[in-house]
């Protein structure tokens, strides 16, 4: 595999992620996903633009063009289909699968990629509890967005919680702040305040930049 | 964190032929309430070197037998991943209890079960007190005991510890536990995924094969369960061989966190009836936390909390104040010129022993005591929760969460205890950041010497110009250290209790507790400085520090030589500040000089009252940030505030005569 369209696929996947979170893919963000200077990824963003694989829309934020989605997509399904593989027959632990995946995701070809999948049993989600996309690139349910998004009264389950910060993630874990575990969503102090949410029996504060990384679904 | 070798210091107080209770469970279950009705001796803490949470021991006696009573930390688990569960867990492993008491909340329980399984899974001997039934039965949701027993494999006793209802048979069942020697109170293990019990299995063998050396007796299962959960600590632990048992082992915490879970939850469920309905306490909720009503009621608390700590604490002092001078003092006065003469030996004394405690009866003790007490009252009622949900943006402005709230309210008291208060942050950034900005909080003492010169002799509108400067002040320096300060702010993650109605006795109970612990750390300090103070008084030293002093205080600060003398000696005592300036000053002036504005323009007291209220806090204070910060932490927060009040002093000196 060469490196231009490896880093390619990393572009696009980070684009498809950045598109999810509420201020969209901006060039400061994507050079924050993806460690680089905004310099670079403008120039890059440049290239996938002249490829049709990326436009920019009215804000000036880069959106996927329909055959740059469907790419990213694919990234996206390789990534998780491998993590799953990593966990369930590598018994890697979930926290540590997403690094091995990035490298994994580049290098499968459409007929390894098929036959994992087979073997795995098509799961529907990866090890966090993210929806894996299915082969004709459609994503199977809607896709995880911060908890923080929530207005109060909304009723949600954890999808899954980012794993950065393993300390945390640990202490949440002990709290029952896990994935498929229903939350609902109480108050919300006003100007970036914190969140109040109901888990089962228990109320907990939660600080927006950790209910920023809460991720849930429906 | 501490590491492991500090384990002999607080198993040391294992006493001989006593059996050994452990109190677990999560925080606000009721965990200390039973502690303080188990219980009769007086309450030991034993720490740990390096760490600030402690754990309370005491001795209780059922029957013939004699018992020591563990009180741990209320934690959720008993990872080590904070400090308060790694003391929870050593407390067990060091102590090895002969049977742990698992405190969990009825209304609450698939949450509170988790620790229990951990307790489990480390091998304790384990009997459940299911308590808060009462509050569960308010709430329409019945926990069957006996169905919880059984699948937990538990002895389980209903109990409301509030009322010390089922604590007999608590007790009963936790003497039989300890004095068995089947498996009784062993539990069962939680059956984990086939996967993760063939890991446990194999990792089992090998520690079987290669004879690792177990610590604290703890059973192979557990040391297994330690090594797939990736606990460094534990695992560090273990005796030779370790490394080729856990050499290729990746951790699973999460997953078997997960499924601990699930299990909890399926025992709770199959166990509990009912289902939740609103509660009236739930209405009571929404108040405090909704950002409309919760605001005013939050100010409302406040102006409550200040003005209950004015009456009451000046009611307390004046009360004090009035017993010492009419009792103690003269005595105190007589006893010491009758032995030492009138020299200046008997007047340091005197300085120390009574100018030293009517100090502390007229300034520290009424509002510190008023304080602890005022704050217990809000922490037992679950207010205090909703006040730190509500200051949590305004806290992130200078890299706190909302529960910094809590010492920073409580440095208006005094800045030592508010110290101590900082344990509940987690970082030693935000200690860092919470500590300097109480230094810059006017305590009762600074507070004192602000309206009795300021607000005395200038007006109000001058206290008030010196309170907003100071407030202004801890405004810029949070803000700045949130910005300098390497690292970022740690999120907020708290529960939010349910409000319960405060019982009086519980409430001086724990007041009276932290005003023990205040009086020991800041007494002898306050003494000390005193009796010094007094030395370098009676014998005229003083007079020779004012010298070279003269280009600071005279030159930049505009103040008479005397307020400079006073402004150092204060580092001692603040509340002493006035009081040395009326004595130095009708020393040198004349006793017209009681009068400040007979040698001090306004302007001149209001720089003196803001460079008193900036600059060092008292030595006890810089003793207690030295103990919580370490000294070069302590040092430069010292060095900080000295700048502070020197910079603004000067520049507000400069700056009033223009006005």
């Amino acid at each position: 595999m060469n490196q231009r369209s490896e880093s390619r696929e990393e572009y696009l996947e980070a684009i498809f992620k950045s598109a999810q979170s509420p201020e969209g893919a901006t060039v400061t963000r994507l050079a924050e996903e993806l460690g680089l200077a905004t310099a670079s990824v403008s120039q890059m963003v440049a290239r996938l633009s002249s490829e049709g694989l990326v436009r920019r829309d009215e804000a000036h934020r880069v959106v996927l063009t329909d055959e740059g989605r469907a790419a990213a997509i694919r990234v996206v399904r390789r990534h998780r289909l491998s993590e799953r593989f990593l966990t369930d027959y590598l018994d890697l632990p979930w926290d540590q699968v997403h690094e091995e995946a990035c490298k994994l995701e580049h290098v499968l070809s459409d007929e390894v990629e098929a036959r994992l999948a087979a073997q795995l049993g098509n799961p529907q989600t990866c090890p966090h509890g993210r929806a894996i996309p299915g082969e004709d690139g459609e994503l199977a349910s809607e896709e995880a967005r911060p908890l923080a998004g929530l207005s109060a009264g909304e009723k949600s389950t954890i999808s899954f919680v980012s794993d950065e910060k393993p300390d945390l993630l640990r202490y949440l874990s002990s709290l029952g702040l896990l994935p498929e575990t229903a939350v609902s969503v109480e108050d919300v102090a006003p100007f970036g305040g914190p969140l109040l949410i109901r888990v089962g029996r228990a109320r907990y504060a939660l600080g927006r930049e950790v209910a920023c990384k809460i991720f849930v679904r429906g | 964190m501490a590491s492991g070798c500090c384990t002999q210091t607080s198993a040391q107080g294992r006493a001989q032929g006593a059996l050994v209770v452990c109190l677990a469970g999560n925080p606000n279950v009721g965990k200390s309430t039973l502690f303080n009705r188990l219980t009769s001796s007086a309450v030991e803490t034993a720490n740990y070197p390096g760490v600030t949470v402690g754990l309370n021991v005491a001795k209780a006696r059922w029957g013939e037998q004699e018992v020591q009573v563990l009180d741990l930390p209320g934690t959720y688990a008993l990872d080590p991943v904070s400090e308060d569960q790694w003391v929870a867990r050593h407390g067990l492993l060091d102590w090895r209890p002969d049977v742990v008491l698992a405190v969990v909340d009825a209304t609450n329980l698939a949450r509170n079960l988790y620790m229990v399984l951990q307790l489990v899974d480390l091998g304790c001997r384990v009997v459940v007190a299911l308590n808060l039934v009462d509050e569960a039965r308010r709430q329409d949701l019945r926990v069957d005991p006996a169905a919880l027993s059984e699948g937990l494999g538990l002895p389980v006793v209903p109990t409301v510890a509030r009322r010390g209802e089922g604590l007999e048979e608590l007790t009963a069942v936790a003497a039989t536990v300890a004095a068995s020697a089947d498996g009784l109170g062993h539990g069962k293990a939680v059956r984990f995924s086939p996967p993760i019990e063939r890991r446990l299995a194999t990792l089992m063998r090998r520690l079987e094969e290669k004879r690792v050396e177990l610590p604290y007796g703890l059973p192979q299962r557990a040391a297994a369960l330690a090594i797939l959960e990736g606990d460094e600590e534990l695992v560090g632990l273990l005796g030779e061989g370790r490394r080729d048992v856990a050499a290729d082992e990746t951790p699973l915490a999460v997953p078997i966190a997960a499924q601990r879970h699930a299990a909890a939850g399926a025992i709770a469920e199959a166990c509990s009836e009912g289902h939740e309905r609103q509660q009236v306490a739930d209405r009571w909720w929404r108040a405090t936390t909704s950002p409309l009503s919760g605001v005013p009621i939050l100010l409302a608390v406040l102006a409550g909390v200040f003005a209950f700590l004015f009456f009451v604490g000046g009611w307390l002092s004046a009360l004090l104040t009035s017993l010492w001078t009419a009792t103690a003092s003269p005595l105190l006065t007589t006893a010491v010129h009758a032995l030492f003469g009138q020299g200046a030996l008997a007047g340091t004394l005197l300085w120390g022993l009574d100018g030293g405690i009517l100090a502390a009866l007229a300034v520290g003790i009424p509002y510190i005591l008023t304080f602890y007490f005022v704050l217990a009252l809000l922490e037992d009622s679950g207010y205090m929760n909703a006040a730190a949900f509500l200051a949590d943006r305004v806290m992130h402005l200078f890299g706190l969460h909302g529960r910094a709230v809590i010492p920073l309210m409580a440095a208006a008291g005094c800045n030592v205890p508010a110290i101590m208060g900082t344990r509940v942050l987690a970082t030693k950034r935000e200690r860092t950041i919470a500590c300097t900005l109480i230094t810059l909080v006017p305590c009762s003492a600074r507070t004192a010497v602000i309206l009795g010169s300021v607000s005395l002799f200038a007006g109000w509108q001058w206290a008030l110009f010196v309170f907003a400067l100071v407030a202004l002040l801890g405004l810029c320096a949070g803000l700045l250290l949130n910005r300098v300060l390497p690292g970022e702010p740690e999120g907020l993650v708290m529960e939010m209790f349910p409000f319960r109605r405060p019982s009086l006795r519980l409430v001086t109970t724990k007041t009276w507790k932290r005003f023990a612990t205040f009086l020991r750390a800041a007494a002898p300090l306050m003494l000390g400085g005193s009796f010094l103070l007094g030395g370098l008084y009676e014998t005229g030293l003083i007079w020779h520090l004012s010298g070279p002093l003269q280009p600071v205080v005279v030159g930049w600060l505009g103040l008479p030589p005397v307020a400079g003398l006073t402004l150092i000696l204060a580092v001692l005592r603040k509340e002493l500040a006035l009081q040395m300036l009326v004595v130095f000053a009708v020393a040198r002036y004349g006793v017209a000089a009681s009068d400040l504005l007979s040698f001090m323009t306004p302007h001149q007291l209001v720089v003196y009252a803001l460079v008193n209220a900036i600059y060092i806090p008292c030595v006890a204070t810089i003793a207690m940030l030295g103990r919580e910060l370490g000294w070069r932490r302590a040092g430069a927060i010292t060095t900080g505030t000295v700048a502070a009040a020197l910079v603004l002093g000067g520049v507000v000196a400069r700056l009033l005569p223009l006005l």
